[in-house]
């Protein structure tokens, strides 16, 4: 299973890098009378699939129809422009949920992933050498964890947000949150890593290698650290799908990616209204591919530290 | 190595007869009550409780320093004033102002206060009352808000009282609106808050700590109980003066219930729940179309309000000093630059995306929902690219060079930020039309979502180039209004506070505003006030695109409903509500 | 251990300090301040008047040295949007954030670590749904977490939609107030607890699978200790130590409230206070409620790294062994 999960990963990244010739439409393509359509199901008509093009019935009410008398072929192979074909739906700009997915993948996944290991290591070292140390060196890490963790992030950004110039070009929207991402994120890494460290550090094998002549930074990378790399795991699997939320939640204070960029994120706050999740339920998906992700990654992560 | 898709599988069919449940669940509905049939006789039944939403918490339940809507809401509920204009007719109708007569040089108006009226604690409300709130008012330490609506040229109004029953207003200039200035007058009972006004605390009387058998009021109701972030309770207030033409003492309804929901989504599940009887304000117009099964049920009614008075507003910095060192400065503050984009904006589909189709396009600040002042004898930028194309052409901007974007002859980009904030769907709808429209033309518009304190800064410094904002009036009337309108005002949200008056048309809006908030013939007021428009629509300093429909769901057990476009759309004469079966 | 008892009683005093102090500042730079939040339609005197009133002109130092007095008298001003003083709305809502966040604790605890000792000692199908729904309970995002408890509670009626309380028990005694918020609470806390449930089981299952593997747990077996407790008597009480650090943040995450749920569950608590302090920029009633974190965080760190001490017998409070 970790080999299909792993398969699986690489599969999505690919798909995520090669998202601009993959998706049927663009992330900003929007079709103003195919609010909130439903998702289309292609039939067989000879070998090629086919979708029977929707009609707008209520415009108040957001309903469609499927015009069976007609049919057009996958964007891929053909585009009418008149007759937009939503795999996945549509979302309430009437932007394919497909395209958007797709391209979403690119900044939701880079964004969490990179973050999640810069927090994890940042986070593993941290709480290494506090657990190692021990003594003022332990108080002072954990103190300012502490304070990392107590500090009102919401605050931080606002006042970020208002000396960075007004326009934000989207990579430098990616490197902030990235970094904000990783600062927030690794106290929480610490202080399990420092609690484990602390009792692995008095184990046998770490006074023989200390006695044998190893450097303190040998021992914390080669020995001891290794010795936390279930529990890493399994705070990587934390941090992932709380990262990839927390972006929909920056984006409320102002700091988040210009409108056109999608993430999983900001689809999913956009969905939030719960009568369109009963009504629009495929405005849902990217939960399911970030549930994906995340138990990819998890498998993956689990087994290779075995 | 077979244990993982299994257990995958597992997890699925769980989630699958869980989904399948939850579709066969909300087929089930409950049955309808069989007294939810809806109020067809004309006859008002007294008695029961309304529960309606409060989107957000009273800061005070002082009216004179807090105008936020939950304020606004208590002081509607438990106060009357002297003359009030009618939310949905727009007429004047006395209520603690028994009648009144207006001297020849409409500058002094006598009033004659009604007899017998006192206030929840017994004490008789008389002309000390209304002068004192006048003072209350004025007085700087309050630092009311009310205080510059009740100021003609910068000068307060005198009061003064002949008897216990009659005041004199004496206005240092006549006043369009007339007599229906005294609806900003909100009153305040003398015996219990003079030493407090005395004493310089008056602003901090009447605070949400005060305890609501301290609050004395005049109106229907009155406060019972607040518990903090949960809701507040009316209940009828026994010694209301008012009675209907059958004799029979308002408020109609016991008690009202206001539960805190601040999440819209909560608010309308609980409407469809049954919890909430109706709500502070409009439904969303994608909320209409949940509410439609419900109508047909019985349970609720969708009833249109009309078209809103408020909608989008787009405008640009007009201060020229902001501009100076900008290489865009030729053409960006030009008004056909303006009339450029106004025509290549699509309202159709601007109403369709943003409201759904339930919106109707408009050119001015203006609405059509504003029957007595809306002008339709305006200039309207019909949807033309190609008329667009031609206006911009003629600044000098067009398509130089192999991009998709215009430029200037100098090459500077034809592009601008345009600012507005997250929260509200429909700006954010909005601005992205804007957005996407204004490529069709090679214009680069950069949209940029932030939070509310930060644009409001913002644009109050000037520090900006573009904004899509909504402001809510809350009269009708423009002399009522004059900020938006005059050079000086604090609302002119172009070019805010001018000294002097930057353009000549701006000048002559000034001019113009004289007569409209200083005549006293009505024909003549609105004379003006169509020129004023027809200024406006020329120089737009301000777009407009759509102003939306508003629609309300309520109970069907709620009758004697009197529908506004102004909020509290109906609550604003919750005394003539009426609920049946007494519930 | 009174020593170290005090050291951390030190330490949470500075805590809070800063963290006030860090919220006093920040809000002050942020852009806009209360006078232009809330008086958007009021002329420019006006503002400058009400910035007068509320002392928002003065500089910061002063404002500051202000608020340090008053705070030495524990009178931690006034909050300008609901003009009552700080310290008594911040502690109405904590305390009813508190309510939630202690429902939300025994039943995110109840459920999270039992089922982490289950995944992670046994192998099978068992363990593959437990990890499988954990994941689940960590992709859905809170807002549509309570939306989707919301929806239930108003389908079914098992649940009041929201609130603390009904309007219906405001004149009765106790034992019917009591009930009321029984009723109440379980669709917020429910909302709260189903991540932290299935964070505490990532967690504990980690662990304890890698206690298990602890030479002396081999140990017990080997000396005909049943498995069953072999787990629970030795390899548990070790398997605490990451469980616990996680459980300290948890503790001040819960009682510093949630906005989004306390939004949508329509519950009156510090999240949404926070919040809404801040979009009104309520210079006081931020650091209050920041100081309210910081004292959350501070205590549940201390009652976290106290019941480790307390469990696991490797190590004892003072925490060098």
């Amino acid at each position: 299973m970790t080999r299909r999960a792993g398969i699986f990963l690489i599969v999505l990244t690919m798909i995520a890098m090669l998202a601009p010739w993959l998706a049927p439409y663009g992330a900003a393509d929007a079709f103003r009378d195919f609010l909130h359509a439903p998702p289309m199901r292609p039939h067989f008509e000879g070998l090629s699939p086919m979708v029977h093009p929707l009609v707008l019935a209520d415009r108040l009410e957001q309903r469609f129809e499927a015009d069976r008398s007609r049919s057009v072929a996958l964007p891929w192979l053909e585009r009418d422009s008149t007759a937009p074909v939503f795999l996945l739906g549509a979302d309430d700009f009437g932007r394919d949920v497909l395209s958007r997915l797709l391209f979403g993948a690119r900044t939701s996944i880079g964004l969490a992933l990179l973050a999640t290991l810069g927090a994890v290591v940042a986070g593993a070292l941290a709480g290494g050498w506090a657990g190692y140390r021990g003594g003022w060196v332990d108080e002072a890490i954990m103190r300012v964890a502490d304070f990392v963790l107590v500090l009102p992030v919401i605050y931080v950004v606002l006042v970020l947000r208002a000396v960075l110039p007004l326009v934000l070009p989207a990579s430098t929207v990616f490197l902030l949150v990235t970094g904000i991402f990783i600062a927030v994120g690794w106290p929480f890494v610490a202080k399990g890593v420092r609690a484990i460290v602390v009792v692995e550090t008095n184990r046998e094998y770490v006074q023989a290698a200390r006695s044998l002549g190893a450097t303190h930074w040998r021992i914390l990378t080669r020995h001891v650290l290794p010795a936390c790399s279930g529990h890493l795991v399994v705070q990587a699997t934390l941090l992932l799908p709380a990262f990839i939320l927390a972006e929909a939640t920056l984006s409320f204070i102002g700091l988040g990616f210009p409108d056109p960029v999608a993430s999983w994120g900001t689809m999913l706050a956009g969905a939030s209204n719960y009568n369109a999740v009963a009504r629009f339920p495929w405005t849902l998906a990217p939960a399911v591919t970030i549930f994906a992700v995340v138990l990819a990654t998890n498998l993956i992560a689990t087994n290779s530290t075995k | 190595m077979n244990r993982q898709p299994r257990a995958l599988l597992s997890v699925l069919l769980i989630g699958v007869v869980a989904f399948v449940a939850w579709r066969w669940w909300s087929g089930v509905r409950p049955a309808p009550d069989s007294d939810t049939a809806i109020v067809v006789s004309e006859r008002p039944t007294r008695g029961g409780r309304l529960t309606s939403s409060l989107r957000s918490e009273p800061r005070s339940f002082n009216r004179l320093t807090d105008r936020n809507v939950p304020t606004d809401l208590y002081s509607l509920l438990t106060s009357n004033k002297l003359v009030r204009v009618n939310r949905a007719t727009q007429e004047l109708e006395a209520e603690l102002a028994e009648r009144w007569s207006i001297a020849p040089d409409n500058k002094t108006y006598t009033v004659t206060l009604r007899e017998g009226v006192v206030w929840s604690d017994g004490a008789p409300f008389t002309s000390a009352d209304v002068l004192f709130s006048m003072q209350a008012i004025y007085d700087p330490k309050v630092n009311s808000p009310l205080a510059s609506s009740l100021r003609i040229d910068g000068k307060p109004i005198a009061v003064t009282a002949l008897d216990a029953r009659t005041v004199v207003f004496t206005l240092p200039n006549t006043f369009g609106p007339g007599i229906a200035i005294l609806d900003n007058v909100h009153l305040a009972p003398k015996h219990k808050y003079e030493a407090a006004l005395k004493a310089g605390t008056f602003a901090q009387t009447m605070s949400v700590a005060t305890p609501p058998e301290d609050l004395v009021v005049i109106g229907a109701f009155k406060l019972t109980s607040y518990a903090p972030g949960q809701r507040l309770v009316f209940d009828r207030n026994p010694r209301y003066w008012k009675k209907d033409v059958a004799g029979i003492q308002l408020p109609y309804v016991d008690q009202i219930v206001f539960e805190i929901v601040p999440d819209q989504n909560a608010e309308l599940v609980r409407l469809q729940a049954g919890q909430l009887d109706t709500l502070q304000q409009q439904v969303r117009p994608e909320d209409i179309a949940t509410l439609r099964p419900l109508e047909q049920q019985g349970r609720l009614r969708v009833i249109e309000l009309g078209v809103s008075a408020d909608a989008d507003s787009f405008f640009f910095n007009l201060r020229q000093p902001y501009w100076e060192r900008d290489p865009r400065r030729d053409w960006i503050t030009r008004k056909e630059f303006r009339h450029a984009i106004s025509h290549a904006i699509d309202r159709e589909a601007f109403a369709n995306t943003v409201f759904l189709g339930a919106g109707v396009p408009i050119w001015g600040p203006i609405t059509p929902g504003n029957q007595k002042w809306f002008s339709p004898n305006v200039q309207r930028y019909g949807y033309s690219l190609d008329r667009a194309r031609e206006l911009l052409a003629a600044l000098g901007l067009s398509n130089r060079d192999d991009d998709e974007w215009i430029e200037d002859p100098k090459g500077t980009e034809a592009h601008f930020t345009v600012i507005a904030y997250r929260g509200n769907s429909s700006v954010e709808r909005g601005a992205a039309i804007v957005r996407d429209e204004l490529k069709k033309i090679g214009i680069r518009v950069e949209v940029v979502l932030l939070e509310q304190g930060a644009l409001v800064q913002r644009m109050l410094k000037g520090d900006f180039e573009a904004i899509l904002f909504v402001f809510s009036q809350t009269s009708l009337d423009p002399a009522m209004n004059p900020d938006f309108w005059l050079s000086s005002g604090s609302a002119h949200v172009w070019n805010i506070g001018q000294p002097q008056p930057a353009t000549d048309w701006e000048k002559q809006i000034d001019d113009l505003m004289v007569t409209v908030m200083t005549s006293v013939d009505q024909t003549e007021r609105k004379r003006a006030f169509d020129e004023i428009q027809k200024i406006f629509a020329e120089h737009l300093p301000v777009l407009y695109f759509v102003a939306p429909r508003l629609y309300m769901g309520v109970s069907t057990r709620v009758g004697g409903l009197t529908p506004s476009i102004l909020r509290p759309q109906l609550l604003w004469n919750a005394e003539r509500m009426t609920v049946n079966g007494g519930r | 251990m009174g020593r170290y008892l005090l050291q951390r009683l030190a330490f949470a005093v500075v805590l809070v300090f800063v963290a006030s102090s860090a919220a006093l500042l920040l809000t002050r730079i942020a852009p806009g301040d209360f006078a232009a939040v809330q008086g958007v339609e009021l002329t420019s005197d006006q503002r400058a008047r009400m910035r007068a009133s509320y002392g928002l002109d003065r500089s910061f130092a002063e404002q500051y040295a202000g608020w340090i007095r008053g705070a030495l008298r524990f009178d931690f001003g006034q909050s300008m949007l609901y003009s009552r003083p700080v310290s008594a709305i911040v502690g109405e809502r904590a305390l009813n954030t508190a309510v939630l966040a202690v429902v939300a604790l025994v039943l995110a605890a109840s459920i999270g670590v039992p089922l982490g000792i289950y995944s992670g000692t046994q192998t099978g199908t068992g363990r593959a749904v437990v990890r499988t729904l954990s994941v689940i309970g960590l992709s859905v995002p809170p807002l549509i977490g309570s939306l989707a408890l919301v929806f239930v509670a108003a389908r079914t009626g098992w649940f009041p939609v929201g609130g603390m309380t009904s309007a219906t028990v405001i004149n009765l005694g106790w034992a019917a107030w009591l009930a009321d918020l029984a009723r109440h609470v379980p669709l917020p806390a429910l909302a709260l607890a189903i991540p932290f449930a299935a964070a505490l089981e990532r967690l504990q299952s980690e662990a304890i699978e890698s206690a298990s593997r602890e030479p002396f747990v081999a140990a017990s077996r080997a000396r005909g200790v049943a498995r069953a407790r072999a787990i629970l008597h030795h390899a548990w009480p070790v398997s605490l130590r990451p469980v616990l650090g996680f459980y300290g943040v948890m503790i001040g995450s819960l009682f510093s409230g949630s906005f989004v749920v306390e939004v949508v569950t329509s519950w009156p608590g510090l999240g949404r206070l926070m919040f809404d302090a801040l979009k009104a920029r309520d210079l006081f009633l931020v650091a209050g409620c920041a100081a309210t974190g910081a004292v959350f965080l501070a205590a549940g760190t201390l009652i976290a790294d106290l019941l480790l001490a307390y469990t696991d017998p490797r190590v004892t409070a003072g925490e060098r062994a």
